[in-house]
């Protein structure tokens, strides 16, 4: 190869990689959700944040599948005003769709198809099923008992100030 | 006019991946989602779930679902000693989220859920989805909150950074006929068996990693790491991360069971943790937390 093809080439190169940069870069600027836009609730529950942190008041909760339009996002939460007006973390909503209402231990009926195709790589709620009826020694009800508990963001508010965790507090 | 022509495919080029990113109907998005995943082998949050609730029940079976305030649980309340280890550790799960680090798995689907189980080893374990369960004998072994919130910020790190998911054998998936892992709505019997059968792997894979054999050093040494960094962003001395460690290492001796089989030596833990900054509290606010420790941690005897 010659010293001018070899130039030729890294510089097509170059223009190549940052070409694919920007556009790749746009592509998550236009594809992240915009003040304005919905997001869904991609969790079982989330609350509704009277600020944006997890400790402190919650002006309501919200449940996977739910709909929110979001006025404002801050350091990686989002301002919605309906049904309630407050903050929820973008970690507990996604801005694909989430179709399915019911999770295995949220007592409700069995998951929508859309679920199983949602699960893909395999591990459903059908296949959970399975398990538990080749294992039955095992018993799942501790677990569907236990994951219904929550520790409400405001006692978390107040233990986190009556142990001067100063860090953990709504006003970090 | 070669550049120009030139420029053009790579404008192209542009447009073909901003229209990719832009245009994706539902459809699209999940057949991306599905692309991605067979390439990459991760699992969604709702695998996670699903595997999570499996984990977290073999791991129940193993200590005969002796758990503490078993019946409130049952009811629905949050009481007692499981309140206590509930609520330090639902904000070292708010400090994890706060912290994300590229790679986290911050927002289990169905929350954060921390249980006191009945035993005498030191040791506490988490299940992917946030299922972290922590030893009677290991609450009793802490001296102070800050060090019980040692051992569940190490449990909490282990969920965020997918360790046990981490462990599941890739050959597991080796005999799966695609059809069942790219099509699932339309699982047959026989695909519905070949996925049980990659899902009860799966379950002793993760339950040799987090039970018997233990992680690798360095999943453990990143687990502290990590574990560090949350409780001292939630404002917990991390200090007590080595002193927590300094006492099993006086507990350990010669013991080889329990934790001291799954975890590196707390001589070396030590070590490793001496090298990250270490976040301190005052006496004052060790002290505000001093009081009701000794409360929770009395209600065991």
């Amino acid at each position: 190869m010659t010293i001018r093809m070899r130039n030729w080439f890294q510089k097509k190169l170059l223009i190549g990689v940052l070409a694919l940069a920007m556009a790749t870069t746009t592509a998550l600027v236009l594809a992240a959700p915009r003040p304005g836009e919905s997001v869904t609730v991609r969790v079982l529950q989330a609350k509704v944040m009277k600020k944006p942190t997890f400790i402190g008041a919650s002006t309501g909760t919200v449940s996977r599948g739910h709909v929110l339009r979001f006025s404002e996002a801050k350091g990686g939460w989002y301002h919605v005003t309906a049904p309630f007006d407050g903050w929820i973390h973008s970690t507990a909503v996604t801005e694909g769709q989430v179709k399915l209402s019911t999770l295995a231990g949220s007592g409700g009926p069995v998951a929508s198809r859309q679920e199983v195709e949602l699960a893909g790589r395999g591990f459903t709620p059908e296949v959970e099923d399975k398990y538990r009826q080749q294992n039955p020694q095992l018993d799942f009800h501790h677990v569907d008992a236990i994951e219904k508990l929550a520790v409400d963001p405001e006692k978390l508010a107040s233990f986190a100030r009556a142990g001067k965790l100063d860090a953990a507090t709504e006003d970090k | 006019m070669r550049r120009l022509k030139s420029y053009g495919v790579m404008l192209g080029a542009c447009v073909s991946l901003l229209a990719c990113a832009v245009n994706l109907t539902p459809e699209g998005l999940m057949k991306t989602f599905t692309a991605i995943q067979d390439a990459n082998k991760d699992l969604t949050p709702e695998n996670e779930y699903y595997v999570g609730r499996s984990v977290a029940t073999n791991l129940l079976a193993r200590h005969d679902y002796r758990y503490r305030d078993t019946e409130a649980i049952a009811r629905g309340d949050l009481i007692g000693i499981t309140e206590y280890v509930g609520t330090v550790g639902a904000l070292l799960a708010a400090s994890a989220t706060e912290t994300e680090r590229k790679g986290d798995r911050p927002s289990p689907i169905a929350g954060w859920h921390f249980t006191v189980v009945e035993h005498d080893s030191i040791n506490a374990f988490a299940a992917p989805g946030g299922y972290v369960f922590v030893t009677t004998a290991a609450v009793k072994a802490a001296k102070s909150e800050d060090e019980l919130a040692a051992i569940l910020a190490h449990e909490v790190a282990h969920v965020v950074r997918g360790h046990a998911l981490g462990s599941i054998k890739k050959s597991r998936w080796a005999g799966v006929a695609k059809e069942a892992v790219n099509n699932s709505v339309t699982l047959d019997e026989a695909a519905l068996g070949e996925l049980t059968q990659v899902f009860d792997g799966a379950m002793n894979d993760m339950m040799d990693a987090i039970f018997v054999k233990g992680y690798s050093r360095d999943t453990e040494f990143e687990a502290d790491s990590v574990g560090a960094a949350i409780m001292a962003y939630a404002g917990y001395d991390t200090r007590a991360f080595a002193s927590y460690l300094e006492t099993l290492r006086a507990k350990q001796g010669n013991t080889k069971g329990g934790m001291f089989a799954t975890h590196p030596s707390a001589a070396d833990r030590i070590k490793l943790l001496g090298k990250t900054d270490a976040a301190r509290a005052d006496g004052h606010a060790l002290a505000a937390r001093s009081a009701r420790f000794a409360t929770a941690r009395a209600s065991l005897n």
